[in-house]
């Protein structure tokens, strides 16, 4: 049971900032996602809770205990590495064991709490084996299960699964998910992958150079991003952004003019998603007339993508829906749909 | 397994790659496989101007200390079997009958168990058994090759040899554990340290390596004779003279032998994924205690490796031991060097040989034994790749 506080926390390596003020509380048994490129600085701060790497400025606060001189091991932390880091001298059980070993818990309950982690993760019949036996996905488990093995305070992941495949990556992930709805433990889990993200997280950070973007509910973060690198980061595809001017409610750019749209005159960029806009009829009443950039059939609806507004914009349209490159096509965009953002700080214009 | 025609090796690249490996070889090979000749033969023999009288050895024969066919193919057979023992019936045996947490105890008294029975069997019971069979067989059991182990007798029993071999013993073993015991610590602390002050340690290190031997030995010798006068004002009376001392050689040895051993366990702890050391920090462990509990397992075969090279240095070191050790403390490389500069009649000449063919004879040993350590890939499976 822990509440995670980082008070203006922050990491510099000489004149390089690897995360700046980073300020924020992690309620007890919550799953709190870090979302963001590389070099964003997730892992830092993440390894900083750890105890890995050292915080500059600041303080965390784990359970209302400051435990920035602590060791890693006195945390009451258990970490997944992206790359396992599993014993490769020690079969599966004896990896799992390993915690409970070095923390001389009593022997008498390692054999029953092995176990029980290692069924957590389904990998009793594996146990007898070397890591080096192993698939990738039941090394990631073993690592999952030597985490789980302690029942600590706080769980951190770093991208435990950008190592798996595709499929596997989607099964591990409910596993995950499911672990922790049953342990009931703080996590801190690092991604890249927005959709990692959006299904895991009870509320996702979104950061960019070692700066918070937005913190919030995978929903708040899909539906009214703070800013256009969020509104460009989430979502697949990610937020239409088209740079234009507003003058008397319309937005009007190359190719694009949108009413009904209410903000500060001035140039602006707006942003929509693909899936709120469809196709309409080419006219005066489809706010933007292109011809077609390209078209893929993604299997349950068609993409089409036109150039407007200087960049290219997508939108799905029926599965059924053919047209060929470059025939012109009319796309709806209603005004309800459409995200102002002021174009030179990116920052979200709210009305 | 079949290899793609695509990356099979022309023939002519084959044969000649081949038959470059098996000149190598013969190179190679050749000087060892001379002295053994040469060690089990009358000086006459050892030292004639037709290498096929030194291979046969007539006038050994002539003596009365030949082999013939029968015992020949004899004794290859129970050099065969010996060795299909020790390959494969030993290790069995031991891992029967020896507890697991005594397997090293158990290793070590069954091998003397075996080498003991060896010698008994080998030069105690098949010498008067075979002359006995010989008699008897006529034409086969005539000696046709010349053979004699009185040299190796002369050199251990009679030169006392095994007192070089007991002070080599005592100085590599002194120089190796010492050199692996500062170069893993030294090493894993390089390794993992990214400050700039552990890449000047490690050029200086280079530069001492380079230096030759000549100067530190040159350097140290005053200073050892004179050991007990400068030692005095501290340790009293007790003060000793370190010249002629073995501790002073391992000294020596050590400091122009530990540089290597650092820079090449270093580049074996770097090979060691830094997440092992971070998973264990966060599961629990102390600096020392991740070190000993989870590097170190996976380190043994690059401290192996290292120690293989470390006790070949001590093991064939001539230049320090020679000028820092007198006479009576000598090791076995200096002694052989002493043995061919006396000025000696050509009996001396062939026990020089002998005891030369002798001190290889651990060497064959030790990688031996070591041979499946030394290969990497311990830590396949602790991290992806």
């Amino acid at each position: 049971m822990a509440e995670i506080q980082l008070k203006n926390v922050s990491k510099r390596w000489g004149s390089f900032v690897g995360v700046d003020n980073f300020d924020m509380t992690i309620a007890d048994r919550e799953f709190l996602v870090l979302l963001g490129p590389s070099g964003c600085g997730k892992t830092t701060t993440m390894r900083m809770i750890a105890g890995l790497e050292e915080a500059t400025d600041g303080d965390i606060v784990i359970g209302g205990r400051v435990v920035n001189d602590l060791d890693p091991k006195d945390r009451d932390i258990a970490m997944v590495f992206q790359s396992y880091g599993l014993y490769p001298n020690m079969n599966v059980y004896e990896n799992i064991r390993f915690p409970l070993k070095v923390r001389k818990v009593d022997p008498a309950t390692h054999d029953e709490r092995v176990m029980r982690a290692a069924d957590m993760v389904e990998l009793r019949e594996f146990l007898h084996r070397k890591p080096a036996e192993l698939s990738g996905g039941q090394r990631q488990r073993v690592a999952l299960a030597r985490a789980i093995v302690r029942e600590p305070n706080v769980f951190l992941m770093d991208e435990p699964l950008s190592n798996l495949d595709a499929k596997l990556r989607v099964s591990t992930r409910a596993q995950i998910k499911n672990l922790q709805h049953e342990l009931k433990v703080t996590t801190i889990y690092v991604t890249h992958d927005q959709i990692e993200a959006m299904t895991l997280a009870d509320r996702v950070v979104v950061m960019k150079r070692g700066v918070i973007q937005q913190v919030g509910t995978p929903t708040e973060i899909y539906d009214r991003p703070a800013n256009t690198f969020v509104a460009g980061f989430i979502g697949s595809p990610a937020m239409n952004l088209m740079e234009g001017t507003l003058s008397g409610g319309t937005f009007s750019g190359d190719h694009v003019s949108i009413s009904g749209l209410s903000g500060p005159d001035g140039p602006v960029t707006l942003g929509f998603r693909a899936e709120d806009a469809a196709v309409a009829e080419t006219g005066p009443q489809a706010e933007i007339t292109a011809p077609v950039y390209t078209m893929e059939l993604l299997g349950d609806a068609t993409m089409i993508t036109v150039k407007a507004g200087g960049a290219l914009v997508s939108v799905k349209a029926s599965k059924d829906y053919r047209i060929e490159i470059d025939e012109p096509v009319g796309l709806n965009i209603p005004a309800e749909i459409c995200h102002l953002f002021n174009q030179k700080t990116g920052a979200r214009i709210d009305v | 397994m079949s290899v793609p025609s695509s990356m099979r090796q022309p023939m002519a690249l084959r044969l000649s790659s081949a038959g470059f490996l098996a000149f190598w070889c013969v190179i190679a090979a050749f000087p060892i496989f001379w002295i053994a000749v040469m060690s089990v033969k009358d000086p006459v023999d050892a030292f004639a101007a037709n290498p096929f009288e030194v291979i046969f050895g007539p006038e050994t024969v002539a003596s009365g200390r030949g082999l013939s066919i029968v015992s020949i193919v004899v004794g290859i057979a129970v050099l065969w079997a010996a060795i299909h023992l020790a390959l494969n019936t030993l290790p069995r045996l031991i891992k029967q009958y020896s507890p697991p947490h005594l397997l090293v105890v158990g290793w070590i008294i069954g091998v003397l168990v075996f080498a003991l029975g060896f010698l008994i069997v080998f030069f105690g019971l098949l010498p008067p058994v075979l002359s006995a069979v010989n008699t008897v067989l006529g034409p086969f059991g005539k000696p046709i090759l010349g053979m004699t182990t009185e040299h190796y007798r002369a050199v251990w029993v009679d030169n006392a040899f095994y007192e070089n071999f007991i002070n080599s013993l005592i100085i590599t073993a002194g120089v190796v554990t010492v050199s692996l015991t500062v170069g893993t610590l030294a090493g894993y602390g390089l390794a993992r340290s990214g400050s700039n002050l552990a890449f000047w340690i490690l050029i200086i290190a280079l530069v001492f390596r380079a230096l030759p031997h000549s100067v530190l030995v040159a350097g140290y010798l005053p200073p050892f004779i004179n050991s007990a006068e400068i030692l005095r004002p501290i340790l009293g009376d007790a003060a000793p003279t370190l010249y002629g001392q073995p501790w002073a050689v391992i000294a020596v040895l050590v400091s122009i032998n530990q540089p290597f051993t650092i820079w090449m366990l270093r580049s074996f702890f770097q090979n060691i994924p830094t997440e092992l050391d971070e998973a264990a920090r966060v599961d629990g462990c102390t600096h020392f205690q991740a070190f000993r509990w989870v590097i170190m397992p996976v380190m043994w075969p690059g401290v192996i490796t290292t120690g293989l090279f470390s006790f070949l240095l001590a093991y064939n070191d001539y230049l320090v031991c020679s000028l820092l050790l007198d006479a009576q403390n000598q090791t076995m490389v200096p002694a052989i060097a002493g043995y061919f500069n006396r000025e000696t009649t050509t009996t001396d000449q062939v026990e020089a040989v002998a005891a030369a063919v002798s001190i290889t004879a651990p060497l064959f040993l030790l990688v031996m034994i070591f041979q499946r350590q030394i290969v990497s890939g311990l830590t396949a499976g602790a991290v992806k790749g």
